[in-house]
C-alpha cells in the first residue's frame, strides 16, 4: 500500500504540498517552542551568592495538594515569586547531620527565618536526612549544579518565561496545526473521491484504502520532519538571538539545539497527521464504489444531526468560556482569548455546511443583482458545494478572527495600562528607588509620600494557585498620592491585616469587602487578610495593594511625591509613565511576535485551502464552458463565489474577534469599547481580501488557459 | 442448482431517497444469468438498467432481495468480504476512468491482484496482454492511451485474476463506432475463448448484437425476458 500511496502522490503532488507545508512549519515552530521550555527546564544557572555550599537547603516552591472526587490527591506545585524561607531552628538540625562539616546562613528581613541554609560537607553526607529536614520545613536541598536553581535571579526568571512562553504557545500551535492539517487532509480526499471509489470498485477494501491514506501521510510527516527540523534549528537560533538583544534572556543562558525539542516537534506533528489522516479516511471508507461510475444515482450524503448538536454547544461554550478566560491578566488574559477564539473557530467548523448553504440562499438575489447570470451560477455552486468550501471558510475566519481580537489585545492592555497609570497617579513627581520617606516628608511643600515595592502573591486557582502583581505600600496618605479608581471600601482602612484587590480579582475569586481570603505571599507565607477596598485601576497599580508592613523588610522600589516644589533627586511622573510605554512595547514584542507567527500561519492555510479548491474545479468550469458559458463569465461567477464567501467569512471573523475582544477587555480594563487602531482594521479587511482573491483567482485564471475540451479529459 | 448460473438475483428491489421522495430504481427483479455467456442489458435510460448491474456485481446493496455470484449469496457479507469477493471473482469495464492515472498500463492491469496481495500468474497475464493487443504499450500511462486502448486496458484488468463474471457497463458509450466494434469483439472473443461469462449493460442495439443474450428492462422491471439475440 505504500508503495501505491507513493505513486499516487507523485501523480498528485498539490494537494500532498499543502499538506506537506502546513505539516513543515508546524515542526519548525514546535521546535523552536520546544528548544525554548528545553532550555527552562534543563538549564542549570551558575550558582552566585551560594557558590561555596556543597550543598543549599531553600525553599523555591509551595506545594498544593487537593483531594478529588475520587479520594485521589492531586499534587501541584507552584514557583514562589520571591526568595522563600526556611525556620532559623532548621539550622542547628541540620550541623547535627552525620557529615556535614560547617553551616552558614543567607539572612532573611523574616524574623525567624532564614533564606537559605548553605551546608559544607563531604561525600560521605546523609543526604537523605537532610533531604527529610528540608521537607519537614517544605524546602528542598540542591546540590552540585542545582545550586543555582535554588538562587532568584535573572537566570532563574528568564528559565520560568522560556518555560511559559514556550509551552504556552507551542500548546496553541498544536491546535492550529490540529485545525489546519485536518482540513487540508479532508479536502485532499475529497477531491479524490473517484480515485478512490475506482479502487474500491477494482477490489481494494476499506481497510486497504485507509491504509493508504494513512501511509500517504505517514510519508507526508517523514518528509515534513526531514524539512522542519533543520528550518527549526535556524528559527530557534534567531530567535535566541531576538530574545538575547531584546533582554528576555541573560547571556548565561544557552538556549540551543535541542534533541529533545526535535524529537517532541517530530512526534507530535506525525501523531497530529495521523490523527487527521484516521478521521478523513473514515470519511473516505464511506465511499461508495459505484462513485466511479459516476453515472448513476448517488445519494449525497447529508452533514449528520450529530454535528451540528456538537457545533451548537461549542458556540455556547465559546460565549460562556469569555468571561472565564478574562479572570487572568496579561499573559494569560490573552491565551485565554486565543482558547475562547479556538472555540468559536471550532464551532464555525462544525456548522461550515450550514454556514455556507445558508449564506448561498440569502445572497443568491444580491449575486444575481449584481453579476446577472455569473451570480446566478456563484449562488448555486456556493448552495450546492457547501461541505467542500467548508475548509475554506473555517481557514478564513481562523485569520480573520485571530488577526482581529489576539493582536489587538495586546495593544489594548498597553494602552489601558499608560492611561490608568496616568489617571490613577495623584503624585506628580517620583524617585525611582529607595528613598529615606521621613526626610522626603519633610522638605517644604510636599503634602504626601508613597513608598512602593513591586511584589507578587499567589491566588489560589482550582487546585493550584497563580501568581498575581501586588503592590506594597505605606498606607498614610496613599489616597493623596494614587488613585486607584476604588469602588468600594476604603483604601484609608489599609493595614496590616488586610489588603485592597483589583476589581477583576475580586470579580474573578467572589470576595467582597470584609471577606477574609487566605493568600500566599511571594516569599510563599500564608495570610488571611481582610478585603479592606475593591479597585478599578488594577493594570496600573496591579491586582493586590498590600500594607507594606504586612512583608518582610525590604527597600521600596518607588516613592511617589505630591509636592508643589521640585524635590531633588525626583523626576516628574510623566517621565514614569513613558518609561512604562517603552517596557511595555519591549516585552509586548514576544507576544506580537508569537500571534503574528499564528496569524501567518491560519493564513498560509487559507491559501492553500482556496487554491486546492480552485484546482480541484477544472472539470467543473469546463463543463460550464462548453455549455456555452463564456470564459468571462466564468471568472466573474468564480469572483462572485469569493466575494460572497469573503464577505460571509468576514462578517463572522469580525463577530467572532470582537466578541472575544470586547469581553476580555471589559474584563482586563472595565471599558466596553476596545481599542482598534484604524490601520488594524485596514490591514485585516485588506489582507483577507487580498488573500482570497489572489488565491482563487490566478489558480482560476491558469485553469480557463486550458482549451474546455481538453479539461474535461483530465482528472478532477 | 445455483450453480449453473454465474450470476443470479431475486426479488432485487432498490430504491434511492432523493429529498423526501423514494425513487425506485429497482422494482423486483429475477434473472439467472448462465456460465460461459454474453449477456447485453437494455433499456432507456433511467430504466434501472446500470442499478441491476451495480447490485448484481456487489458494488451497491439491494434494498431488499438477493444475489449470488456463483453459489455465494451476497446480502450477508460484510463489506471488507464483498471486496474481496469483488476482487477475486468479479472484473469490471466501466464506461470511462477506468485506470488510475497515476499507475502504467501494467500496473493498472495488475492492480487488483496486488491489492488480493497475490502474486501475478505471468504467463495468464503475457496472454492476455497479448490477447487484447497492448504489448509495447505496458510501460504507457493511462494519459498517453486513445479512449479504444484504455478500455483495452481495462478488459486486460478484468480478465487479470480470471473472474466467474465480466460487467460491464457502457464500455463504448465514449467511443467512436470502429473504436466500439474492436472492443466488442474483444469482449466476444474472451467469451468464445475462455468461457468468459460477461454481463454488459449497453442502450445501443449494435452493440447488443454481440451478445448471445438480451434483457429488456424499463422503469425497474424486465421488460421482455432473456431472449438470444438475433
Amino acid at each position: 500500500m505504500t508503495k501505491l500511496a507513493l505513486r499516487l502522490l507523485r501523480h498528485r503532488p498539490g494537494s500532498a504540498t499543502a499538506t506537506l507545508i502546513a505539516l513543515t512549519l508546524g515542526v519548525l515552530i514546535l521546535m523552536a517552542m520546544g528548544s525554548l521550555v528545553d532550555a527552562g527546564l534543563r538549564h542549570q544557572p551558575a550558582p552566585q551568592r551560594y557558590a561555596a555550599a556543597d550543598i543549599v537547603v531553600a525553599r523555591t516552591e509551595i506545594t498544593f495538594t487537593d483531594k478529588e472526587f475520587d479520594g485521589e490527591t492531586t499534587t501541584s506545585r507552584v514557583r514562589l515569586p520571591e526568595p522563600g524561607t526556611v525556620p532559623a531552628a532548621l539550622v542547628n538540625q541540620v550541623r547535627a547531620v552525620p557529615g556535614v562539616t560547617a553551616v552558614a546562613t543567607i539572612p532573611s528581613t523574616r524574623p525567624g527565618q532564614v533564606e537559605a541554609i548553605l551546608v559544607k560537607a563531604g561525600p560521605e553526607v546523609d543526604r537523605a536526612t537532610l533531604d527529610r529536614l528540608a521537607a519537614s520545613a517544605s524546602a528542598r536541598t540542591f546540590a552540585a549544579s542545582a545550586r543555582g536553581r535554588a538562587e532568584s535571579s535573572a537566570a532563574t526568571t528568564a528559565l520560568d518565561l522560556l518555560v511559559q512562553v514556550g509551552a504556552s504557545f507551542g500548546g496553541y500551535v498544536v491546535l492550529l496545526v490540529i485545525f489546519v492539517v485536518a482540513g487540508l487532509i479532508g479536502l485532499s480526499v475529497r477531491h479524490r473521491r473517484r480515485d478512490l471509489a475506482l479502487l474500491r470498485a477494482i477490489g481494494a477494501t476499506p481497510g486497504q484504502v485507509r491504509r493508504m491514506l494513512v501511509a500517504e501521510a505517514g510519508l507526508i510527516s517523514g518528509v515534513a520532519v526531514a524539512l522542519g527540523l533543520p528550518a527549526g534549528l535556524l528559527a530557534t537560533g534567531w530567535l535566541h538571538g531576538e530574545l538575547l538583544s531584546r533582554g528576555f534572556v541573560p547571556a548565561s543562558v544557552p538556549i540551543g539545539p535541542s534533541p529533545f525539542a526535535a524529537l517532541a516537534a517530530a512526534l507530535l506533528i506525525t501523531l497530529v497527521a495521523m490523527l487527521a489522516v484516521v478521521v478523513a479516511a473514515r470519511r473516505a471508507t464511506a465511499i461508495r464504489p459505484t462513485e466511479a461510475l459516476g453515472e448513476a444515482a448517488v445519494e449525497q450524503s447529508k452533514p449528520g444531526m450529530v454535528r451540528a448538536v456538537v457545533g451548537v454547544v461549542t458556540l455556547t461554550g465559546a460565549f460562556s468560556a469569555g468571561g472565564f478566560a478574562a479572570g487572568t491578566g496579561g499573559m494569560t488574559a490573552i491565551t485565554g482569548a486565543l482558547g475562547m477564539l479556538y472555540l468559536f473557530v471550532t464551532a464555525v467548523a462544525l456548522l461550515a455546511p450550514w454556514i455556507n448553504s445558508g449564506a448561498a440562499r440569502l445572497l443568491a438575489p444580491i449575486l444575481t443583482m449584481f453579476a446577472g447570470t455569473s451570480g446566478y451560477l456563484a449562488a448555486a455552486n456556493l448552495r450546492a458545494n457547501s461541505r467542500g468550501m467548508a475548509t475554506v471558510l473555517t481557514a478564513l475566519v481562523l485569520s480573520v478572527g485571530f488577526g482581529g481580537s489576539v493582536w489587538f489585545l495586546q495593544d489594548n492592555l498597553q494602552r489601558a495600562t499608560v492611561t490608568q497609570t496616568r489617571d490613577g497617579l495623584l503624585a506628580q513627581q517620583a524617585i525611582a528607588g529607595p528613598a529615606d520617606l521621613d526626610e522626603v516628608r519633610n522638605r517644604p511643600g510636599v503634602t504626601a509620600v508613597t513608598g512602593v515595592r513591586h511584589t507578587s502573591v499567589l491566588i489560589k486557582i482550582f487546585d493550584s494557585a497563580e501568581p498575581v502583581s501586588a503592590r506594597a505600600i505605606t498606607p498614610a496618605g496613599a489616597t493623596d498620592t494614587m488613585d486607584l479608581g476604588v469602588v468600594q471600601g476604603d483604601l484609608a482602612a489599609l493595614a496590616p491585616d488586610s489588603m485592597a484587590v483589583s476589581e477583576l480579582q475580586a470579580s474573578s475569586n467572589n470576595w467582597k469587602v470584609g471577606d477574609r481570603p487566605e493568600i500566599w505571599l511571594g516569599d510563599g507565607t500564608p495570610a488571611r487578610l481582610r478585603v479592606a477596598a475593591i479597585y478599578t485601576r488594577g493594570l496600573a497599580f496591579g491586582d493586590v495593594i498590600l500594607d507594606q508592613r504586612t512583608l518582610a523588610p525590604a527597600p521600596f522600589d518607588e516613592v511617589l511625591i505630591r509636592a508643589d516644589a521640585p524635590i531633588p533627586g525626583a523626576v516628574p511622573v510623566d517621565a514614569l509613565t513613558s518609561q512604562l510605554a517603552t517596557d511595555m512595547a519591549t516585552s509586548a514584542w514576544l507576544n506580537k511576535l508569537l500571534v503574528a507567527v499564528m496569524i501567518g500561519y491560519a493564513a498560509l492555510a487559507a491559501a492553500n485551502a482556496m487554491i486546492l479548491a480552485a484546482l480541484a474545479r477544472s472539470r467543473e468550469l469546463a463543463t460550464l464552458r462548453l455549455a456555452g458559458t463564456t470564459r468571462r463569465q466564468v471568472g466573474r461567477m468564480v469572483n462572485a463565489e469569493q466575494a460572497a464567501l469573503l464577505g460571509v467569512a468576514l462578517a463572522i471573523g469580525g463577530v467572532i474577534a470582537a466578541v472575544t475582544l470586547t469581553v476580555v477587555v471589559h474584563a482586563l480594563t472595565g471599558s466596553f469599547l476596545p481599542y482598534v487602531p484604524p490601520l488594524g482594521w485596514a490591514a485585516i479587511l485588506g489582507g483577507a481580501t487580498l488573500l482570497a482573491m489572489t488565491t482563487t483567482i490566478l489558480p482560476v485564471r491558469r485553469l480557463l488557459g486550458v482549451p474546455a475540451v481538453k479539461a474535461l479529459g483530465s482528472r478532477e | 442448482m445455483s450453480t449453473t448460473y454465474a450470476v443470479r438475483v431475486e426479488q432485487l428491489v432498490r430504491t434511492y431517497r432523493s429529498g423526501r421522495e423514494t425513487v425506485t430504481a429497482l422494482a423486483g427483479v429475477d434473472a439467472g444469468f448462465a456460465r460461459g455467456t454474453f449477456t447485453a442489458v437494455m433499456g432507456p435510460s433511467g430504466s434501472g438498467k446500470s442499478t441491476l448491474l451495480q447490485t448484481a456485481a456487489g458494488l451497491d446493496r439491494p434494498t431488499s432481495g438477493r444475489v449470488w455470484i456463483g453459489d455465494t449469496e451476497l446480502s450477508r457479507l460484510s463489506e471488507t468480504k464483498l471486496t474481496k469477493l469483488r476482487r477475486d471473482r468479479i472484473g469490471f469495464v466501466f464506461q470511462s476512468y477506468n485506470l488510475i492515472a497515476a499507475l502504467t498500463v501494467r500496473e493498472n492491469i495488475e492492480l487488483p491482484l496486488r491489492l488480493a496481495g497475490a502474486r501475478p500468474d505471468r504467463r495468464w497475464l503475457d496472454e492476455v496482454v497479448e490477447r487484447v493487443g497492448l504489448g509495447p504499450r505496458l510501460r504507457h500511462r493511462p494519459a498517453e492511451l486513445s479512449g479504444g486502448q484504455q478500455q483495452r486496458v481495462a478488459i486486460a484488468r478484468a480478465l487479470a485474476a480470471r473472474p466467474d463474471v465480466i460487467f460491464s457497463d457502457e464500455p463504448t458509450g465514449a467511443l467512436d463506432s470502429r473504436t466500439a466494434a474492436e472492443v466488442l469483439t474483444l469482449l466476444r472473443s474472451v467469451v468464445d475463448a475462455y468461457g468468459q461469462t460477461v454481463i454488459m449493460v449497453t442502450h445501443d442495439a449494435g452493440a447488443a448484437s454481440y451478445a448471445d443474450q438480451a434483457l429488456h428492462m424499463s422503469d425497474g422491471r424486465i421488460d421482455r425476458a432473456l431472449a438470444p439475440v438475433g
